[in-house]
């Protein structure tokens, strides 16, 4: 495990730009706030619509106990607060993340 | 186990089951196999996409990993898949993302009618791998290059008022996100926020953030030389047990917090 972590910091290698065809990046939020995720970080989003309500909602997963939260899509990029995602009636857990 | 991939499976009234390990047709968990112990890279940090890849109506799982390479496990339909992953290649070469950790994401990005291949990167950016195959064929993928850039110092600590891009070890996702018609990129991170630990004034705090920072990028260009083929266990061993302690010292004037944020970044 340590040398993958000292791995990861040694990654960091430059590319050539591309063209911007973005605007600047913006964080996303959930209700009024920046989603953000617990230590030690890694969010990883997904668009679904879950409820089916034809909005797409947002998933984000989390290397923390392999958790994933859940904002309720409202349409033109705004997200509800987060909710655990929950499976088997329980909060739902990926196993083995590292 | 690192490495297996987990499902949670939907169910009618739009619940899902626990997470379970996914196994191959042959009843044992789909893995990428290790060619040998030096290679673990190979087989963790596995990051599955569902979709399907060689156009035969089943879908297949295209996986990325700790190596940034990526393959492909063959879909047979209702869920199963063949348990000998192939390599997926750009031209002659197996497809790898610049960096460690390929992060699937598979769209027509170039609105070409066939899929392309994103991926996200331990270095972060996004990073694109174009598929010049046309509709309903098998891809034929060129090697990556970068859509967005990654950031000049991906693992750095950042002040809160500094984040203003994503860090690190970036994971994608593409779709319209503000309904303009374009697809848009959405981007997870991680990294730290760091600020001075009460007590500490900001003066003393960028003094001593920049020292440990020439100490740390010190004892990373000597680990670097280590890294030879095998690696020189002997002198890496001791400078990773140092690393370890210096990590530590920055507690004596740093506050850490380890998080990761979700991105958006809006197509023109």
């Amino acid at each position: 495990m340590k040398r993958l972590a000292v791995l990861l910091l040694m990654a960091g290698a430059a590319w050539p730009v591309a063209a911007s065809e973005f605007e600047k990046p913006m964080q996303l939020k959930g209700g009024d706030e920046i989603i953000k995720v617990e230590a030690p970080g890694y969010a990883f989003p997904c668009l679904a619509d879950l409820d089916r309500d034809g909005k797409a909602d947002l998933l984000v997963g989390q290397f923390k106990e392999g958790k994933i939260r859940v904002f309720k899509g409202l349409g033109a990029m705004k997200f509800g607060p987060g909710e655990w995602l929950k499976a088997g009636g329980e909060v739902a857990q990926v196993p083995g993340v590292w | 186990m690192a490495g297996l991939f987990q499902v949670l499976w939907g169910q009618a009234d739009g619940t899902f089951k626990k997470a379970e390990t996914l196994n191959g047709t042959d009843g044992q968990p789909l893995i990428i196999p290790m060619p040998n112990e030096k290679e673990i890279v190979e087989s963790i940090c596995t990051r599955p996409t569902a979709v399907d890849w060689d156009a035969d109506g089943d879908l297949d799982l295209v996986v990325g990993n700790f190596s940034g390479k990526f393959y492909l496990f063959r879909g047979e339909g209702a869920g199963k898949f063949n348990p000998k992953p192939e390599p997926i290649k750009a031209g002659e070469t197996h497809l790898q993302v610049q960096g460690h950790h390929g992060d699937p994401c598979i769209v027509d990005w170039d609105g070409d009618g066939d899929v392309d291949v994103l991926s996200g990167a331990a270095s972060g950016g996004v990073q694109w791998s174009e598929n010049t195959a046309g509709p309903k064929k098998t891809p034929v993928l060129k090697a990556f290059a970068a859509l967005i850039p990654g950031p000049v110092d991906p693992n750095e600590g950042r002040r809160p008022h500094e984040v203003n891009e994503p860090a690190g070890s970036t994971r994608v996702c593409v779709a319209d996100v503000n309904g303009d018609g374009k697809l848009d990129v959405l981007v997870g991170d991680a990294l730290s926020l760091v600020s001075p630990k009460e007590g500490v004034s900001e003066a003393d705090f960028v003094k001593r953030r920049a020292e440990w920072k020439a100490a740390s990028e010190d004892l990373q260009k000597q680990m670097q030389a280590a890294q030879t083929d095998p690696p020189d266990m002997e002198k890496l061993e001791p400078l990773y047990e140092k690393f370890n302690e210096l990590y530590k010292a920055r507690e004596a004037f740093m506050i850490e917090e380890r998080t990761g944020f979700v991105w958006v970044y809006l197509r023109k």
